[in-house]
């Protein structure tokens, strides 16, 4: 039988050639920042606003981990034993943020430590998440078929409306948010809040399951009004689509979306960094133009088109943030309601 | 001198052994796992607190909202399986009996939608389904109907699934019927039965349990469907798959995620063994021969 002979130091040469690739690396990022957030136009807008414009020249190297809130929370406790996390930054809703804080799972905000944090508004501020862009709940109309929109969340219930009206069933906790604060003025008043989603439901309410939804629904006709954070109907505009913002009277429910530094976060240098960045005007310049939610910093003045689109009427609607405390504690009893009252109704 | 039975199944273990180490470690393991977060109590910051408490399968079962769901779950699965069998039997018949030089033609038609992703395929109807679609252009411009809402029905979420399911059905049926000897037939219709009572009184009692294999597997794949029922059904319409994801990740409700997943599991396998016992006992797998 023939046996192939290769002699012992070609052998060992080809084995050293082989493993070269992850012997002489290319010259890579001295820091590293693993970033958990959406994926979308979110985390390109993360990219172009502050990954490579801010933190490259830095030397740091940002990893994206692409997934849903949800999961992510679920990620941060499941990790909660173990000295190194796999993400130094965590996405999350003001309310999910409030309540990874509640549950020891975060870093408590050191502005020493990320200079930009001072600039935050008074209004927005929590100890343990950074708000990074925040929008408001408004009333969405087709300026082409609706000349008298709906002035308040209780005009949505006016049976002409019936089979007209459009939400996003993801975001049904807010609407509940938005019916208590019609009701009582009070947005975390759910007792109130029942009994118009239900008369709201009963009006021939569509569902659908994901924002990018409503759009092409308010251009098909299949609806005329609706609820949804203003940015949106500036990013709709902006695209073509057939909609328009308006405030409620009663007053706008805010949604902040922002980040938090995990406790067992691998590198917190660099993550100081990152929040420093994600602060700069110049981010948070270039999500209001893009997305078309507002800055979080004071310092981040808008101009242009961007900020007629993004003024607030005169005289300023009332801008109402929940009890992130106590939405923590019934969020799932309420999102149960819904799914059996709404969704299954 | 060695028993030789027992010399072979003593050869067949390391051939087996390593499956079933894979098989234990990847299907049983996290199924143990599932099973114990099934008896945790539910927390909304820390999602799970260690407990030994039946309170999330009480809770499915005294709520008449997840046993709905669990109605609905089976009667789209048995309407998408009856369906199947409806269009697959024919199909499969003519496929097994076909002696034309097209026939790999025919079986490539009917393989080639599986080479498309369900989700891909899932998109398509809801391009023909939604609202300024083409059918609902269709039937409004060439018939002046009123706008039609296809999207997020019932309907719309089994033709969905009876498109996805019965590439498996026919190909099931086929072998079934491939394997049944067509001299067997010949002797029927020289003792004077019609093709029709031929096929139901000698090859469909023959076919019988292959077909309820069939039935099966189209059953067992449209109980756990996910993505058609979430992207034809939309937020109204519910079965368990979607039901257990949505628990699992945007509720964070581990315990009761699992104790759905267990129950929908529990349900198919029962219901699959019950099956098997309604065809006439002479006629079941493993037995005739």
């Amino acid at each position: 039988m023939h046996r192939l002979k290769v002699p012992r130091r070609t052998l060992l040469g080809g084995a050293a050639l082989l493993a070269a690739p992850s012997i002489i690396r290319p010259a890579r990022a001295a820091e590293r920042c693993v970033v958990g957030t959406w994926g979308g136009d979110y985390a390109r807008l993360l990219r172009e606003n502050i990954d490579d414009p801010i933190l490259k020249p830095q030397g740091v190297e940002v990893v994206q981990d692409i997934g849903d809130e949800a999961p992510r929370f679920a990620k941060l406790v499941a990790q909660k034993m173990l000295p190194r996390g796999s993400m130094d930054i965590a996405c999350f809703g003001a309310p999910n943020g409030f309540r990874a804080g509640q549950a020891g799972l975060l870093e408590k905000l050191d502005r020493a430590k990320a200079p930009n944090l001072k600039n935050i508004s008074d209004f927005l501020w929590n100890d343990y998440f950074v708000p990074h862009i925040y929008s408001t709940q408004v009333i969405a109309f087709n300026p082409q078929t609706v000349s008298d929109p709906p002035k308040n969340f209780g005009d949505l219930l006016d049976p002409k409306w019936k089979g007209k009206v459009g939400v996003v069933t993801t975001a049904g906790f807010w609407l509940m948010m938005a019916a208590a604060l019609y009701a009582s003025g009070n947005p975390d008043d759910f007792d109130k809040a029942k009994p118009l989603i239900l008369k709201l439901n009963d009006n021939g309410l569509h569902l659908y399951p994901e924002t990018d939804n409503l759009a092409p629904a308010f251009k098909s006709g299949e609806i005329e009004v609706g609820m949804i954070w203003f940015a949106r109907t500036v990013m709709w505009q902006n695209a073509g689509f057939p909609v328009q913002g308006r405030y409620p009277s009663e007053g706008s429910i805010l949604y902040v979306s922002g980040m938090a530094v995990p406790k067992n976060a691998p590198d917190k240098d660099t993550t100081w960094k990152y929040v420093d960045a994600m602060l700069e005007p110049s981010a948070q310049q270039g999500f209001a133009a893009h997305m078309g939610y507002l800055p979080t910093v004071t310092d981040a003045k808008l101009t242009g088109k961007i900020a007629e689109q993004l003024a607030f009427p005169n005289p300023k609607p009332k801008l109402v943030q929940p009890d992130y405390a106590y939405t923590t504690k019934v969020q799932a009893e309420m999102q149960d309601w819904w799914d059996k009252n709404v969704q299954h109704g | 001198m060695a028993d030789p039975a027992r010399t072979g199944s003593r050869a067949a273990l390391p051939l087996l052994a390593p499956a079933t180490l894979l098989v234990v470690i990847m299907l049983l393991g996290p199924l143990a796992l599932a099973a114990r977060f099934s008896l945790n109590r539910f927390d909304p910051t820390q999602i799970m607190v260690a407990a030994l408490t039946p309170a999330n399968y009480a809770r499915f079962f005294t709520d008449p909202f997840y046993r709905d769901v669990l109605v609905t779950t089976l009667r789209v699965s048995a309407v998408v399986t009856v369906a199947c069998l409806l269009f697959g039997l024919p199909m499969a018949w003519r496929l097994a009996r076909s002696s034309s030089r097209f026939k790999s033609v025919w079986l490539m038609l009917i393989i080639l939608p599986l080479f498309i992703g369900a989700v891909t395929r899932t998109s398509g109807w809801m391009i023909l389904f939604a609202r300024g679609g083409m059918l609902d252009i269709v039937l409004t411009r060439l018939f002046h109907t009123r706008p039609i809402d296809l999207m997020f029905t019932e309907d719309a979420v089994i033709a969905g699934i009876v498109s996805i399911n019965l590439p498996f059905t026919v190909l099931a049926l086929q072998s079934v019927f491939e394997g049944i000897d067509p001299r067997l037939e010949e002797a029927a219709a020289s003792m004077g039965a019609a093709p029709a009572r031929a096929f139901r009184r000698v090859v469909l009692p023959l076919a019988l349990p292959g077909v309820l294999i069939a039935a099966l597997l189209c059953f067992i794949l449209c109980m756990n469907a996910f993505a058609t029922p979430v992207l034809l059904g939309g937020p109204r319409f519910h079965m368990m798959a979607p039901l257990i994801y949505w628990e699992f990740t945007n509720n964070n409700n581990w315990p009761f995620a699992a104790a759905l997943a267990f129950i929908l599991m529990a349900t198919t396998l029962t219901l699959s063994g019950v099956a098997n016992l309604l065809i006439p006992r002479r006629y079941r797998m493993g037995r005739g021969r």
